[in-house]
């Protein structure tokens, strides 16, 4: 396959992650707003604002979104050392079945003695986006904290000047991914395999390589790679013969 | 009536039998309990609310309302009331008795079958993910391991099956995930009651390291191997506790 063609094919997968890029970034100045006009004294005044912002998109099918919010940075919040205010979206079935699902609050649990504490700073969706301070696409990974499902997370850093305020993001179940994005790679001669910084197959026009196994040494046996430029950190899409 | 009769209708009436508050309570109890005595639930806990109890285990509120009663009775749980109230666990000053009394109602085959099905689900997803573990992947469980303390045999429970989901969840199958999940809140802290001892606590850690060289090395079957072998070791354990059990009790 030409570069060309690989090419409009990456423009396709860009495409499919912009939109909850865009929703993210559309967030961004809102909720600066609120933390720099003191929603960050208190996690109780932080939360309304960010579930004003998110749980719209909750509702809405056509963004794909099944879970979202704002992740504090440590130290950020008066009250608390860590805070995750994160919703789940109508079609998210984590601890619900599907009939009775609505958009609800993650229920989190911030004491750092309790055995349910999660320090999410350890996590590939905080750690590298924090790190980079750029968009970060995670996964695909079972996600057991937020969505009990296979999962891919963006999420992106909110900053005042050099410093990092946290993370606002987005979950996407990696079905749903399959199904928006396979029929825009399919058709085209040889293989086509979108990946993750990691080598993390996220969807294969091979119907036989599977999401989650690691593609490795693809580069070396006469394949193509090219970076999709999504505005984040790299993803790559494979051609192979 | 002939006898087959009766029989099959007893026990077509048991299958239908409606769960009915009193069982479902029991179990939620049992739950809890073998939590709270295993130290999984460590003292000093606060437990989630009735509501969201009832909603976690998919009964309603006043079966887990029940269960609290139960566990209160027992002085696994006290009940504080008004700001930062809620059920707290209570420190169990003796677990022996408790725990003896849990394995004496458990027969062998019952207890080596949860093992089986557990060994079934962790060795499968260890192998799994020995073919999908990246080297990020790796260090992020190396420095899981390494925060683990086991000097205690509730934190060293609670560590096992933090490593087990960790594990399950780079086989990439939510299912398996789920699965894991499940089987742990069905049995999970009676399963490593051999942690008592100071030794098999220790052999964990060994066993951790070991899973994760295999996952770093890409060995399915080392993967495996190991993960078997080592819930192998906390059934016989387990088994060992049973029989002391069984022993101080006649």
């Amino acid at each position: 396959m030409t570069t060309q063609l690989i090419g409009s094919r990456a423009d396709a997968v860009a495409a499919v992650f912009a939109p909850v890029l865009r929703l993210l970034e559309g967030w961004r100045h809102p909720l600066a707003a609120a933390l720099a006009a003191g929603a960050g004294e208190r996690s109780a005044l932080l939360d309304p604002a960010v579930e004003r912002l998110v749980t719209p998109a909750l509702s809405d099918r056509s963004t794909l979104v099944v879970g979202a919010g704002f992740i504090a940075a440590p130290g950020l919040l008066g009250d608390v050392p860590l805070h995750l205010a994160w919703w789940l979206g109508k079609f998210n079935t984590l601890g619900a079945p599907p009939a009775e699902a609505q958009v609800r609050r993650l229920p989190a649990v911030e004491d750092p003695s309790s055995e349910d504490f999660h320090d999410y700073t350890f996590m590939e969706w905080w750690r590298v986006p924090a790190e980079t301070r750029l968009p970060h696409l995670t996964g695909p990974y079972v996600d057991y904290l937020c969505t009990d499902d296979y999962t891919l997370t963006l999420t992106v850093p909110v900053t005042r000047g050099d410093e990092l305020l946290g993370l606002l993001g987005a979950d996407l179940y990696v079905r749903e991914i399959e199904a928006a994005l396979l029929p825009a790679l399919t058709g085209a001669p040889g293989v086509l395999t979108l990946v993750n910084r990691s080598g993390r197959v996220i969807l294969s026009t091979d119907p036989h390589r599977p999401s989650g196994v690691l593609l490795r040494n693809a580069a070396g046996s006469g394949a193509t790679a090219l970076p999709v430029e999504w505005g984040g950190t790299p993803l790559t899409l494979v051609a192979e013969a | 009536m002939p006898e087959t009769i009766r029989a099959r209708g007893a026990a077509r009436a048991a299958v239908f039998a409606p769960l009915d508050g009193a069982g479902r309570a029991a179990l939620v109890e049992q739950r809890l309990a073998d939590a709270i005595i295993l130290g999984v639930l460590p003292s000093g806990e606060r437990l989630p609310s009735e509501a969201e109890l009832a909603r976690r285990f998919g009964v309603a509120t006043v079966t887990a309302r029940e269960a609290l009663e139960s566990l209160r009775d027992r002085g696994l749980v006290e009940t504080r009331r008004g700001r930062g109230g809620g059920s707290f666990v209570q420190p169990v000053r003796d677990h022996r008795p408790l725990v003896d009394l849990r394995l004496r109602e458990l027969s062998r085959v019952e207890l080596r079958d949860m093992g089986v099905h557990y060994a079934a689900l962790a060795s499968a997803a260890a192998e799994l993910a020995a073919e999908r573990t990246t080297e990020d992947d790796v260090e992020g469980l190396s420095r899981l391991v390494a925060s683990f303390d086991v000097s205690e045999e509730g934190a060293a429970r609670r560590a096992e099956s933090t490593f087990r989901l960790e594990v399950a969840a780079l086989s990439q199958s939510a299912r398996l995930v789920r699965e894991h999940v499940r089987l742990q809140a069905e049995f999970g802290p009676l399963l490593w009651v051999g942690f008592r001892e100071a030794v098999h606590r220790e052999r964990a850690l060994d066993h951790y390291r070991a899973v994760i060289g295999h996952l770093a090395s890409g060995d399915r079957d080392g993967a495996r191997g190991t993960t078997l072998a080592h819930i192998q070791e906390a059934v016989e354990a387990l088994i060992d506790e049973k029989v002391a059990a069984d022993r101080r009790g006649s």
